[in-house]
């Protein structure tokens, strides 16, 4: 027996045992439950490690607390959730230091990391409660709402009047079938009012098993589209989620000052697109970390939309503005509104009732998939705009010329 | 052979439709059912759970207290409606207590000649102590609004607001005149919100001194209802004796499996996303009109929604269903659990669910794919069950849970402007309301 060969069988063995002593202990302080995944980071990829099948996706959430930067330079106190796939929470050595708590303080990310699924995944979700460093007076547990996922059960659906949730230092493991494409959200639902104000938003959407099959629809084939159509007519050629949202500074400020939070007066004055207002909106790289969390990047996320000429833009657009209703206009191209809250634009008896418009309007937990097809003449640099025309929130706080608005901007 | 066929499928239809017909429906709204409906104006208070107490003015049935909103007027489709309306408002000290009227949107209403009122901007009026009476034809079933169509700004502000529900004559397990609109249970959503300035002014000092203040122009709701309860208020049974002017409340309960139709009307001045958790509801109709291509389609325009955007003055009626299908494990546990949790799923008809339970079959007896957190690391809900299965009650720490006796499923049912969901700085409350999914054979009165 050569040496790998024995490495290899003691690794199964130990895999075998480790996932077992992983679902006995389950419930135990922080722990991740991914099926073939041993040392509890929510990947494959250490100690012979094996996916158990493509469809089965692990996700380990922080939630906890953080900074994010407005366009005008205010620092905004955040509560927020924080990727924390990669970190071993059940290390073979028991030597290694368990640094999820380490990693999960201040790292809240605004908004909440992207998660994208695809139609059949069986989707573990960990999250860890690792607490708000800045705020030890609150205990407050939290949960993970799928906005919008169909047939769910209370258990899993985040709702903590309805169920359970997470106390901190403790983790608990969501798992949904996901049967269904299209775009979604989540949020945590625990003192929803404050905790989504606080920034605990994120994009969510899922994507067809169509996808892969090609379909040629206006002369051009695609193998990319937004729900199962069967004509390709929800082809597209690039996509690029937009979360529409807002701050109230204020309440945020009560908040970083221990407080009482106003949520009566509650009235945003920082309006965003993906955590960022314009100009922020534009930048492709992810925002510069605030010194006030220590350095961690918590605005990764641009809205920055490109996309060559004669291209076919896919924009899911989504809300989870706690305060009031926006619309998004686009200007110089028109879009092609082909789903709406995870639908398909049909009726039942699959009568199309796609329809083109140059703006959308959304309260908070509606999506809609639009397309955009950028002109095949378009001149490489043109730019248009996607912006509010509730146009008193291109603003950022006090600061004109800025607020919920980005750019697409035609690529070479 | 082949009309013999047919004279059998036509009377099993037929057999099938009175089953349908004798399944009682309607128990979900409240409201008054008839032809003529006299209605008063009059002054009441409502109560908030934040311990608020604020002067509406209501419409009342006949000589009953003002109601926040006013009576549900249920009538049937091609009824000739008559409502005879009087005006009992008072004032605040020495003014002058207003006209009142009634608009009813979606209906061709006319004024009874012989009791026609004063002329006012949008309709005739009744003066204070006169009477005014409205007749229209209900020609279309669906789900209606009616309003004061005088001084609307503020009257609709201090409550005078109500509900219509035009039954189709398909019957009353039908929301329209087709076979995909049928349910087996209905339930009213009439969203509402309140600035409370405007009703401690005008007790304080009358309607008249509104014009000393901007609060109807720049109007900031801190109060927000589901027909005319804030949360948790909302969940509390109908006609409790301690919301004497808010007699209606807002507890939707249903079976997995069956149609829920949703009757959602905005009766306020706000848009309001109300999203339903569970699953999709299909949007049947706006506005009493079926979305329908022409007449006779059934809903083929209808769409789904997992947020139901309300616009003010709009109805929306909208089919939610909850079924468990595709899960991927057992909504009614596996027998590792323990020997209660022994139950079959069996399926004669063709669909993928039980028969009588209506369980998805595919997923019986397959297990949770993870283990839950012990009790220590969670915090439970006062609607959890202590049992992640449907009917079955769990053991929870002391203090803990006691909302749902039944061991049902229980999802939220809210404003989506978060915001939405306090009673003047308070959380939770506001336009909320929790859905309770019964596991079979829980009666739903």
């Amino acid at each position: 027996m050569t040496t790998k060969l024995k490495y290899t069988i003691i690794a199964v063995f130990l895999g075998g045992f480790m996932s077992m002593l992983t679902v006995r202990s389950a419930n135990a302080g922080i722990s991740v439950q991914c099926p073939g995944d041993i040392d509890g980071d929510a990947k494959w990829d250490t100690m012979g490690e094996v996916q158990p099948s493509p469809n089965i996706k692990c996700l380990h959430l922080g939630a906890g607390d953080g900074f994010v930067t407005m366009a005008d330079g205010l620092s905004q106190y955040i509560f927020g959730f924080s990727d924390l796939t990669g970190i071993p929470t059940n290390p073979v050595n028991p030597a290694d230091p368990v640094t999820v708590m380490e990693e999960g303080m201040l790292a809240a990310t605004f908004p909440a990391p992207l998660i994208v699924l695809d139609e059949g995944d069986e989707f573990y979700l960990t999250l860890t409660n690792v607490g708000m460093a800045i705020r030890p007076d609150l205990f407050d547990p939290h949960t993970v709402h799928y906005h919008g996922f169909p047939q769910a059960a209370p258990i899993f659906d985040g709702v903590p009047d309805a169920s359970i949730s997470i106390n901190m230092g403790s983790s608990l493991t969501y798992y949904y079938k996901v049967n269904d494409p299209g775009t979604y959200m989540y949020h945590c639902h625990v003192e929803a009012a404050e905790h989504m104000q606080m920034g605990m938003l994120g994009n969510l959407y899922v994507r067809p098993v169509q996808n892969g099959t090609p379909y040629v629809y206006k002369s051009k084939t695609y193998d990319k589209f937004v729900y199962n159509d069967g004509d390709g007519s929800t082809g597209y050629d690039q996509e690029y989620p937009i979360q529409i949202g807002s701050f109230d500074s204020e309440f945020h400020n009560a908040s970083a000052s221990v407080q009482p939070l106003p949520f009566a007066l509650m009235l945003d004055d920082y309006p965003m697109l993906n955590g960022r207002g314009y100009p922020d909106t534009i930048n492709p790289d992810p925002l510069s970390a605030p010194a006030e969390n220590g350095g961690k990047v918590s605005q990764p996320e641009s809205s920055l939309i490109t996309g060559a000429a004669g291209e076919r833009i896919l924009l899911r657009i989504s809300s989870l503005d706690v305060t009031r209703f926006f619309t998004l206009a686009s200007m110089g191209v028109s879009m092609t509104v082909v789903g709406m809250d995870a639908k398909l634009l049909r009726g039942p008896d699959g009568k199309n009732m796609y329809y083109k418009t140059n703006s959308v309007t959304l309260g908070g937990g509606e999506s809609v998939d639009a397309i955009i097809d950028i002109p095949a003449d378009a001149a490489p640099g043109t730019r248009y705009f996607l912006y509010t025309t509730n146009l008193n929130y291109l603003a950022n706080g006090t600061e004109a010329y800025g607020g919920m608005m980005t750019e697409i901007v035609v690529s070479i | 052979m082949r009309i013999i066929k047919t004279v059998i499928q036509v009377t099993v239809l037929g057999a099938v439709f009175m089953i349908l017909l004798t399944v009682s429906a309607g128990a979900g709204i409240n409201g008054i059912s008839g032809t003529t409906f006299n209605l008063t104006a009059t002054t009441g208070h409502v109560s908030t759970p934040d311990g608020g107490s604020y002067l509406i003015w209501g419409y009342a049935n006949g000589a009953g207290l003002a109601q926040y909103p006013g009576p549900t007027l249920v009538v049937n489709q091609g009824a000739l409606v008559t409502v005879k309306l009087t005006n009992s408002l008072t004032v605040a000290g020495t003014g002058v207590a207003p006209n009142v009227s009634i608009v009813f949107p979606g209906h061709q209403a006319k004024v009874l000649p012989g009791n026609s009122g004063v002329p006012g901007v949008l309709t005739r009026e009744a003066i204070p102590g006169g009477t005014v009476s409205y007749q229209f034809k209900a020609t279309n079933p669906g789900t209606y609004t009616y309003y004061s169509g005088t001084d609307s700004a503020l009257q609709l502000e201090m409550g005078l607001f109500g509900a219509i529900i035009v039954r189709p004559s398909s019957g009353s397990n039908f929301a329209y005149n087709h076979q995909d609109t049928r349910f087996e249970q209905e339930y009213l959503f009439l969203l509402s919100e309140m600035d409370p300035r405007v009703h401690q002014r005008v007790e304080q000092f009358g309607p008249e001194s509104m014009a000393a203040t901007d609060y109807l122009a720049n109007f900031f709701p801190v109060l927000w209802f589901i027909n005319g309860r804030a949360a948790p208020d909302t969940m509390s049974d109908a006609g409790v004796p301690w919301l004497p002017n808010q007699p209606y409340n807002s507890m939707p309960r249903m079976h997995p499996g069956e149609k829920l139709l949703m009757r959602i009307v905005g009766g306020g001045r706000d848009l309001h996303p109300f999203h339903h958790h569970g699953s999709h509801s299909r949007v049947i109709a706006r506005d009493g009109r079926l979305l329908q291509s022409a007449p006779g389609r059934g809903p083929d325009l209808s769409h789904e929604v997992f947020t139901v955007q309300s616009q003010p003055g709009s109805t929306i009626d909208t089919i939610f269903e909850w079924t468990g299908k595709g899960l991927g494990w057992d909504i009614y546990g596996t027998p590792a659990e323990g020997p209660e949790f022994v139950h079959t799923c069996t399926t004669n008809d063709g669909d993928d669910f039980d028969d009588t339970t209506f369980e998805y079959c595919p997923d019986h007896y397959q297990p949770i794919p993870v283990q839950l957190p012990i009790t220590q690391e969670l915090t439970f809900g006062g609607f959890y069950s202590g049992s992640p299965f449907l009917g079955l009650l769990g053991s929870l720490p002391p203090g803990e849970g006691g909302l749902n006796p039944n061991g049902g499923y229980t999802y939220m049912w809210h404003s989506h402007t978060e915001k939405e969901m306090t009673n003047y700085d308070i959380f939770p409350g506001g336009m909320m309301t929790m859905l309770v999914i019964e596991a079979p054979g829980v009666p739903i009165p």
